[in-house]
């Protein structure tokens, strides 16, 4: 290895464990002394490149850490928390609509509806033994009053008519139970003055105060139903 | 329902643990790599408090992906690389506020008291006059303690590269400290 070479390494590396390096070393006691030279310059660098590092760096770097992660977990709890609030308004709303939105355009299609659902509980054979007086509080609600019976009551209570509290009526009937929905005014619905399917008939009429809904089978003379009803149900003022 | 809760309850505690654990690796990262950490982000930008928030967001940054460092003794290389990154951004941010005058300005505002403290602050002086190109192996290398292949690692250069530039800025330093015996005496005077 020439001087030039050596001088090259060692400076570039003064700790140099290389065999060659150790072996010229070894050999001439100028290299030693040059090698002594480097390490002591090397020390003195060492020394300068150490710039003092203020004491409580390491406390202020895990501060901030500690400080950073608190923040990052409150942005966390909060997101999580407005998520929960976005699912439980979401689900609050999908009940709401479920529970309350008329889901038939048509008055017709929902008394329909509405009566086949519950057929089955009443038959014309029920006994009928609610009075007139029982019925017209349930009446107070829709501000009106039946002057006289319509005929021998099998029921008689709210029920909701797509999402309205109304009143539902059950009479016996010539061969099946008649329906009267008394359903408060509202602008959910169209009526059409009558209309009928395969089976039954309904008819409807709109006073002041609510809307009065009939169904009955084919046999039932609706209409006759509903003069009754217009002759003896009078509305508060 | 009570299992489930439970059983959150268990995997909360788990990531708890673990978290305690990171927390204890990164406190310990902390308190054994910052000084040489610092040293080395003062030496690529000489000033003491830019130095401070790079090693501040290198550490931030480490926090974040210490799952990713499998090997504690790749350690020092590791947040080497992160601060390097920083420090490039740095740049870019700042590219239309470079001030004018390129000179660094050492302020030691330590007193020098000993004949070490003004042999200390005149080296300095000579090192930040070093090209980067020289500086920032000798500094790895010093302060780092890393060899001639890992350094050409870290930045990307042949090994025959950084051996050329270690060379450089030894010689360099040397003869400035050969040079400048009198002006010493008077630098200080």
């Amino acid at each position: 290895m020439d001087d030039l070479q050596f001088r090259r390494t060692i400076y570039a590396d003064p700790q140099c464990t290389d065999e060659d390096i150790i072996q010229a070393v070894a050999a001439d006691p100028s290299k030693q002394k040059f090698v002594n030279d480097i390490q002591q310059f090397d020390e003195k660098l060492l020394a300068a490149l150490k710039v003092p590092v203020s004491d409580d760096m390491a406390q202020k770097l895990i501060l901030r850490q500690a400080l950073n992660n608190h923040q990052q977990n409150k942005k966390k709890t909060k997101i999580h928390l407005a998520l929960a609030a976005s699912v439980a308004i979401t689900a609050g709303l999908i009940v709401k609509f479920m529970m309350f939105t008329p889901s038939h355009d048509s008055v017709a299609e929902y008394a329909f509806a509405h009566t086949a659902h519950e057929a089955h509980y009443f038959t014309n054979n029920d006994t009928a033994n609610i009075t007139l007086a029982s019925l017209n509080e349930k009446m107070t609600s829709f501000s009106g009053n039946f002057t006289d019976k319509l005929g021998d009551l099998i029921f008689a209570d709210y029920c909701r008519f797509d999402g309205i509290k109304s009143l539902h009526l059950v009479y016996k009937g010539i061969t099946s139970p008649v329906n009267v929905f008394i359903i408060p005014k509202n602008d959910k619905f169209t009526y059409t003055q009558s209309f009928s399917n395969n089976r039954l008939n309904g008819r409807t009429e709109q006073y002041k105060d609510a809307d009065i809904i009939l169904v009955g089978d084919k046999s039932e003379p609706l209409q006759k139903w509903q003069e009754n009803i217009k002759a003896t149900v009078t509305w508060a003022i | 329902m009570i299992k489930k809760i439970l059983g959150n309850k268990n995997a909360t505690s788990q990531v708890s643990s673990l978290m305690a654990t990171k927390q204890t690796r990164y406190e310990a990262l902390v308190k054994a790599l910052h000084a040489d950490l610092f040293r080395y982000a003062y030496w690529l930008c000489r000033e003491k408090q830019i130095a401070e928030d790079l090693v501040q967001e290198t550490f931030l940054r480490a926090w974040r992906a210490l799952d990713s460092l499998k090997d504690e003794k790749a350690a020092k290389s590791w947040l080497i690389t992160i601060l390097r990154r920083e420090n490039a951004r740095r740049f870019e941010r700042k590219r239309f506020d470079m001030s004018e005058y390129e000179e660094a300005t050492i302020t030691d505002t330590k007193a020098m008291s000993s004949e070490q403290d003004i042999e200390n602050h005149w080296l300095r002086e000579k090192i930040s006059l070093l090209p980067e190109e020289y500086r920032e192996p000798l500094v790895l290398q010093a302060i780092g303690g890393f060899s001639g292949e890992e350094i050409a690692g870290l930045l990307s250069l042949n090994k025959n590269t950084v051996m050329t530039r270690l060379f450089r800025a030894r010689n360099q330093l040397k003869d400035a400290l050969e040079k400048e015996p009198e002006e010493r005496g008077t630098y200080n005077g």
